[in-house]
């Protein structure tokens, strides 16, 4: 069975690269975290990145300990006022994406760990495998009721 | 009757108000022939008595409607419905009862009604058409609409395939077998409700494993859905039934699914189509396709017939002989088109070279038919006429994809040629069925091509006498292929008239374009889930539930669902509005503005890249301050406004840069700001993020907002474009000393998770010190009196900055995009529209949208924006105007003539500038 989750606000940031990527890069890994490449995630000290754009990052989390690797180099700016968080959790997930969905969530390319950012039902999200059985999106807050209603919606027919 | 019950008729359905039974997995179609019903409907114009033709999607004549109330479904295609248990169809077209149909009474007219008679019969005046269309309405037509609203639900998916496999006969199970051991990822779409139906017509076995076969394969199948098109780079719309027509759907509702596929792939294995032959009465219910006559009697068990006559132009109707007598019915004849020595041996009547003339009947059935064979006629009894002139590919699929066709003379049909995509088209669909050319030798004002839409041979001989050559202008001269069977059966015999009226060969006589959808596809479905709202989809503030709480009159400003206005009870919207706009003036108001555009601008680069965006100088604002700025496109045309804020350095905001713009171009600016960043400027040292939604924007406006302010933050308010972080209610909020209304205001920007008590103070604030909420038309009153511009409106995208009054912001070092373009010198020639006031000179209001004119009657100079009143004083009209020249013509008198809302009023043109012009009210 498939069930939609609202979870609690959280810390989010979008993080920007603007110069030098191979140096911040190196400084990440020399602190033990890694930038992770495009359409990938991966935790980054207390955070969690999820590279959604060529530049930019999504970091879920506590990026105090990000903010020094940055240097000269990025900076982080908050988002996280605007951006309602769902899990979707359940065998009918990547359907449940399907329904009205542009982005392919049921190609086995989309496994755990895979991020993307789409458009379902109108709303630009981001998407984000956190497990098998799960996957978390980050729907603007003025779409989210919308959103939510319609995977309710459409929650019968995936199962 | 025409099928034997055996006790499996265990469903009840209703035709025209009689119940019957059904067995499961009939088509309506076949359970109405099983029950001995012939008279299926009433052709669309002459009310000729049709019954059922075909066995699939191309059937023309047994329309039916289908369901009840708002669940009906009209003109739903008696052969493309399954029977379940309470089904409800009724006929179409016919008044008062089908068998007894007044309108019938055209058909004798009929001579006197051919192509083009609309054309010149119904001319005149176009108000007289108010009478003529109520009575050909009546007259003619389809099943009506539903006038209840549809209950159930329509459902919309994405979808993603290496393989697309349209058709689901065995070509195409093969195709999908293949694909899926490639390890593809593979669909099959059928719109029938099982797989091989044709190998079930043609007598093998074995046909039902193949949905076992292929879910075993892990392959994809929707039965029930129709690929009703083929778009570009290989993408496909589905339509699937998830339940029959007019059937109450489950309990979630949905009875329709539409697919949109990207197929690596798409293998069309799309069968082909029997062609009828033209001839005398070939309408006449017991007239039937021979492929489909074969089908009733081996997947249905019905037999259409007791003595049986075949007419056709190649082998496969033998096939529908032998199916025919082996269920017990005597074949009377076989008439084949062909000299003799051709076609296979069998043991029925065959005679050669024998063309069907006309069929003879009532509206029942048929009794026979005259044939011309060998040069002489003879007369036929039988109560079953089966045709078959051949076999059209169904290349539909082939040529929405931009494919190409051949002909292939000895099939007399279109074949598929080149496609333009990643696919290709097997089986059936791509086979050249031998086909003698049909000979149409009866009355032409009865032999009929396209029997949906009536059209006759004598029609298209009229449309050539009138000098319509091309297919395109015969096609919609007779209507010939138009109706909602698109021309499936009737295509290649109309251009076959049309090339021997031409003398050339059909490829010649030209062929019309098959475009989406394939069969007609719901409304309902095109719209999905807001089918119900119109399309609509909203986007909600994050303090709608407190506004809401507070009275708010709810508008819909693109997808944004804002606060219009907070009247009181009894008080209309326009003097709620007044209201609000009064107090904001005299005391304080308190306005969401959440929409706006908002982007923060940081990096060591940051004030370089906003006077690339931004037309006014920005590098040189200090910490703390803010300024008003437009941004241009790169043809020097405002493409919207806002204000720009250098935040000070420390506090919960810590540097950087607020740039805001309008609610309606947010999501522009947003791409703008996007392509200005990656695209002009990759290199610049610079993040922009779009926090529109982060943050929630309360607007603090009237002569009292700073005062209020102050106490609530404990220290001063900031000056007017000034900026400062501060806390309100224990949370941290930025303060911008911005005014849209020309008061001293505020804008208070909260992180909107948070944003509910601090509403809440500002708000018991408000109205402690007199003031009130107010909406979008208090606002719009306020900013035509101080004549601020709304992108949109009075910039329009034909606007420069120097139109709207604006030039002398611009900034003069140069660099920012549309510099360059506003160079043009068309940009400064007389003769451009700019922004002017209006006010009226009798003391009146001033309609929006008034052309502005020197005296009645004469050409436009220009119109009015937006229109409001004095917020003030005597309530005159004020507005806001495009006008040529405007800014050298303040002090004219003209007219502004609305000629939609029938109103004139004298006005004066002015400075667009009606408030407080000096600006002291900004300064506390």
């Amino acid at each position: 069975m498939t069930e939609i989750r609202r979870l609690p606000t959280a810390p989010l940031h979008a993080v920007e690269i603007w110069s030098n990527p191979a140096a911040v890069a190196a400084r990440f890994a020399e602190a033990g975290a890694a930038l992770p490449t495009m359409g990938r995630s991966g935790p980054a000290l207390g955070a969690t990145l999820l590279r959604v754009e060529p530049t930019v990052w999504l970091a879920e989390g506590d990026i105090a300990a990000l903010l020094p690797l940055l240097g000269d180099d990025g900076s982080a700016t908050a988002i996280g006022g605007g951006v309602v968080r769902f899990a979707l959790t359940g065998p009918g997930w990547r359907a449940l994406l399907m329904a009205d969905g542009l982005f392919d969530a049921e190609s086995r390319d989309f496994d755990v760990g895979a991020c993307a950012a789409t458009v379902i039902a109108h709303a630009a999200v981001r998407l984000w495998v956190e497990a098998a059985d799960t996957v978390r999106v980050y729907v603007p807050a003025s779409m989210a009721e919308g959103l939510e209603h319609h995977w309710r919606a459409n929650l019968p027919l995936v199962g | 009757m025409m099928r034997t019950p055996d006790g499996t008729e265990t469903l009840t359905f209703h035709f025209d108000g009689k119940a019957y039974r059904a067995r499961p997995g009939d088509t309506l179609a076949a359970a109405l022939l099983a029950n001995g019903i012939t008279l299926v409907g009433r052709s669309f114009k002459y009310h000729r008595p049709r019954g059922i033709m075909a066995a699939g999607v191309e059937e023309p004549n047994a329309l039916v409607t289908v369901g009840e109330g708002g669940r009906a479904e009209p003109n739903t295609r008696a052969t493309d419905v399954f029977v379940y248990d309470g089904l409800v169809a009724q006929s179409q077209n016919r008044w008062p009862s089908l068998a007894w149909d007044v309108g019938a009474l055209l058909g004798p007219l009929a001579p006197a009604l051919p192509a083009g008679f609309y054309y010149k019969t119904f001319f005149g005046p176009a108000k007289r058409w108010m009478i003529y269309e109520a009575l050909i309405r009546r007259a003619a037509g389809l099943g009506p609409a539903p006038q209840q609203r549809d209950p159930d639900k329509f459902a919309q998916r994405g979808a993603f395939a290496d393989v697309v496999v349209v058709g689901g006969g065995p070509a195409g199970v093969e195709a999908a077998l293949a694909a899926a051991g490639r390890g593809e990822r593979v669909m099959l779409v059928e719109q029938d409700a099982i797989l091989n139906a044709s190998l079930l017509r043609d007598g093998h076995h074995g046909a039902g494993d193949a949905l076992a076969q292929l879910h075993d394969a892990g392959v994809q199948v929707l039965l029930r859905t129709t690929a009703a098109g083929y778009w570009d780079d290989n993408f496909l719309t589905l339509a699937e039934r998830l339940v029959e027509p007019g059937q109450v759907p489950p309990a979630h509702g949905f009875v329709q699914r539409l697919w949109h596929v990207r197929a690596g792939r798409v293998v069309m294995a799309t069968g082909a189509l029997e062609r009828p032959l033209a001839f005398a009465n070939n309408d006449r219910p017991g007239v039937m396709l021979s492929q489909a006559v074969r089908t009733y009697v081996r997947r249905f068990g019905v037999v259409p017939g007791r003595r049986v006559v075949i007419a056709t132009t190649g082998d496969d109707a033998y096939c529908t002989a032998q199916a025919l007598a082996d269920a017990g019915a005597g074949i009377v004849a076989i008439l084949d088109a062909r000299p003799a020595g051709q076609g296979p041996a069998c043991a029925f009547p065959v005679h050669h070279d024998a063309h069907p003339v006309s069929a003879s009947g009532g509206k029942h059935g048929v009794t026979g038919l005259t044939a011309q064979v060998g040069g002489a006629q003879r007369h036929f009894a039988a109560d079953l006429v089966a045709m078959s002139g051949g076999f059209s590919p169904v290349v539909h699929l082939h040529m929405q994809a931009g494919g190409t066709l051949r002909w292939d003379e000895g099939a007399q049909a279109f074949l598929p040629d080149q496609l333009r995509q990643t696919g290709e088209s097997i089986g059936a669909a791509t086979q050249a069925v031998p086909s003698a050319p049909a000979l149409s030798l009866g009355k032409p004002k009865t032999s009929f091509v396209d029997q949906q839409n009536d059209v006759s041979l004598a029609d298209i001989d009229i449309a050539w006498q009138e000098g319509y050559r091309s297919v395109e202008h015969l096609k919609r001269y007779t209507t010939l292929g138009m109706a909602t069977d698109q021309g499936k059966t009737s295509g290649v015999p109309a251009l076959m008239r049309l090339a021997s009226k031409r003398g050339v060969p059909v490829p010649q006589a030209g062929l019309t374009t098959f475009r989406p959808p394939y069969t007609p596809v719901t409304m309902g479905a095109l719209a999905g889930l807001a089918a119900h709202d119109a399309g609509v989809h909203e986007r909600r503030l994050p303090l709608h539930a407190a506004l809401d709480a507070a009275g708010a009159h709810w508008q819909p400003l693109g997808a944004w669902k804002r606060p219009r206005a907070f009247p009181k009870a009894g008080e209309s919207l326009a003097d709620s509005a007044l209201r609000e706009a009064r107090t904001v003036r005299e005391a304080v108001g308190l306005c969401d503005v959440s929409t706006l555009g908002k982007f923060m601008v940081r990096g060591p680069e940051a004030a370089a890249l906003l006077e690339l965006v931004c037309a006014t100088r920005v590098g040189s604002l200090k910490a703390g301050r803010g300024r008003y700025t437009v941004m241009l496109r790169e043809d020097g045309m405002v493409s919207d406004d806002g204000t720009v804020w250098h935040l000070p350095d420390g506090g919960w905001t810590d540097g950087g840069w607020l740039l805001t713009s309008s609610t309606g171009g947010a999501d522009r600016m947003a791409t703008w700001l996007s392509y200005a960043r990656q695209v002009l400027r990759p290199q610049v040292r610079a993040s922009v993020v779009n926090v529109q939604e982060h943050f929630a924007g309360l607007a603090l406006a009237g002569p009292r907002a700073s005062a209020l302010l102050a106490s609530l933050i404990g220290e001063p308010a900031p000056r007017h474009m000034g900026c400062a972080p501060a806390t309100i209610a224990g949370v941290p909020v930025l303060v911008l000393g911005a005014s849209y209304s020309g008061e001293r205001a505020f804008e208070v920007h909260v992180e909107a998770t948070r944003a509910a008590p601090v509403f809440a103070a500002l708000h018991e604030a408000v109205m402690a010190a007199g003031g009130c909420l107010y909406g979008l038309d208090a606002m719009d009153l306020l900013r035509i009196e101080k004549g601020h511009v709304v992108i949109g409106t009075e910039a329009d995208g034909r606007t420069t900055p120097h139109d709207l009054g604006l030039g002398g912001m611009l900034n003069p070092a140069g660099g920012f995009i549309g510099a360059a373009g506003l160079t043009r010198p068309a940009l400064h020639e007389r003769g451009r529209l700019q922004l002017v006031g209006i006010e009226a000179t009798d003391g009146g209001l001033i309609a929006e949208g008034s052309m502005l004119v020197a005296k009645t009657g004469a050409p436009p100079q220009g119109h009015v924006t937006a229109a409001g009143r004095r917020v003030l004083g005597d309530g005159s009209g004020v507005a806001l105007a495009l006008l040529a020249d405007g800014m050298t013509r303040h002090g004219e008198t003209l007219l502004a003539h609305s000629p939609t809302r029938g109103q004139t009023a004298p006005v004066r043109v002015t400075a667009p500038l009606f408030h407080d012009p000096e600006g002291a009210r900004y300064r506390d």
